[in-house]
């Protein structure tokens, strides 16, 4: 079960878009830092997925933040960027043997440092693609900048705090709640 | 052929990246050119209700500061009331005779209705901001009204639904709003840079007037969204730079939009009025 996409992918979505709606939207640190979590479900999603398939899913979950933040498109767009480059991060990043059959994205089973590269990259260019999707003009490049860093950080932090609460040591992964 | 089907089979994950980019470019670009042609957005019916229900329960942390913003608008309002009551005690012209007097239509002389509704959804910190408001157009909002609060001007309806609204706020990169110096008349065009957002810029006040730091900023009426003289701010900085013919002026913005609870949306009965005739005579204001 651990490399098909599940109920409990579905379970995440709806609770991570949640989370970025009902509360996420109002955290914002320093009116810089802010703090997209909906990324982690196409984080999440197993490793063998079809790109096909994911770059569909990345679509539906921009789309759906979008609705809620009225940014049509913003989102939709950088979460089908990430969808897109995923495969590649993945392939970049493959340890020593290949990936396992039951390898899954989880900082226990993967080790701190993949996950970190994994995450943290995959987020950045996100981010990136938000803000200046956002901005639109390069005049205030500087500050988009300082923006998309700040929110990656942020972002990043709070990916991992959830691995580490919620995704257990073992290989396989106990229901997500 | 079998080679064409090949080729797309194999780099399917490409092409489906372009296709999903191209729809979101088309997306972001229609949504950002068009007045209320957007389909998807806040006001729809399901996402309303799931913004209302959030904003139920974050409403009662700041019911006191709400209670206490609509006592204070009371106390102006009825202070207002009764200085026309005392002007009509000591105005006899009701009573005169008809032959010499004719009586105005009162009906006639005040074309704003104001709806008051609740912010649902508001947002400060991002380039283009907007709120969403829990009145549609079951309530008679239409796109383009002007929506103010008891502070000053909020914003414009850019969409609406049945039962909600969206508003795109003053905090938005494209948003312009025709405006005056109180104490001249001056006109020049209010705009939000980003960054802050308790203040914005006055743009194309000329040379030859001086304004002060501290001198009020209200709407100019010239246009059919906002009343004439709704407050907008207070000047916070005047700054002359050597190469342009108009001044830069920093503007305080009287409306807290981070506080924002209650709002009112401005009907004028005569736009349909004003705006055709400035369509037909081929004036376009400045206004998006």
């Amino acid at each position: 079960m651990n490399n098909s996409f599940g109920a409990s992918h579905i379970v995440q979505f709806f609770l991570l878009v949640a989370l970025q709606v009902l509360l996420m939207d109002n955290l914002v640190l320093y009116s810089m830092g802010f703090c997209f979590i909906y990324v982690a479900f196409l984080l999440y999603l197993p490793l063998s997925i079809n790109r096909v398939w994911l770059l569909f899913l990345g679509f539906i979950v921009g789309f759906t933040v979008d609705i809620f933040y009225d940014t049509m498109g913003i989102h939709a767009a950088a979460s089908v960027l990430l969808a897109f480059l995923r495969p590649h991060v993945l392939n970049l990043l493959t340890p020593h043997d290949g990936y396992d059959s039951s390898d899954e994205v989880n900082i226990h089973v993967m080790g701190t440092r993949w996950f970190l590269t994994y995450a943290f990259s995959l987020i950045l260019l996100h981010h990136a693609a938000v803000f200046f999707l956002e901005t639109i003009n390069f005049q205030t490049a500087l500050y988009t900048l300082a923006k998309t860093i700040l929110s990656t950080i942020f972002t990043g932090i709070v990916v991992v705090i959830i691995q580490l609460l919620f995704f257990s040591p073992k290989r396989e992964r106990i229901d997500y709640r | 052929m079998r080679n064409l089907f090949a080729f797309i089979y194999r780099f399917r994950a490409f092409l489906v990246f372009l296709l999903l980019e191209a729809l979101c470019v088309f997306l972001i670009v229609r949504y950002n050119t068009y007045q209320g042609a957007a389909f998807f957005n806040s006001a729809t019916r399901y996402v309303g209700q799931v913004l209302e229900f959030q904003s139920g329960i974050t409403d009662y942390f700041r019911l006191a500061t709400v209670n206490e913003s609509l006592a204070s608008e009371n106390a102006a309002l009825r202070q207002e009331l009764m200085q026309y009551r005392l002007a009509a005690l000591t105005d006899s012209t009701a009573s005169l005779d008809t032959t010499y007097f004719v009586a105005t239509d009162s009906s006639m002389a005040y074309p704003y209705h104001l709806m008051a509704g609740r912010v649902i959804n508001n947002s400060v910190r991002r380039m283009n901001n907007y709120l969403t408001i829990s009145k549609g157009s079951a309530d008679g909002v239409q796109p383009g009204m002007g929506v103010i609060a008891p502070e000053g001007v909020v914003g414009r309806v850019k969409t609406v639904s049945k039962h909600y609204a969206t508003v795109t706020s003053l905090l938005h990169s494209q948003m312009l709003v025709s405006s005056k110096l109180k104490k001249d008349n001056t006109f020049g065009t209010i705009k939000w840079e980003g960054g802050d957002y308790r203040s914005a810029l006055l743009d194309y006040i000329p040379l030859h007037v001086k304004p002060e730091v501290g001198d009020t900023v209200v709407t100019s009426g010239f246009n059919t969204v906002f009343p004439e003289g709704i407050m907008v701010g207070t000047i916070s900085s005047v700054e002359q730079e050597p190469d342009k013919s108009f001044y830069t002026i920093g503007v305080q913005l009287s409306v807290d939009f981070a506080q924002l609870s209650f709002v009112y949306v401005v009907e004028n009965t005569y736009r349909p009025e004003q705006d055709s005739l400035e369509q037909n005579a081929g004036i376009i204001t400045d206004e998006q």
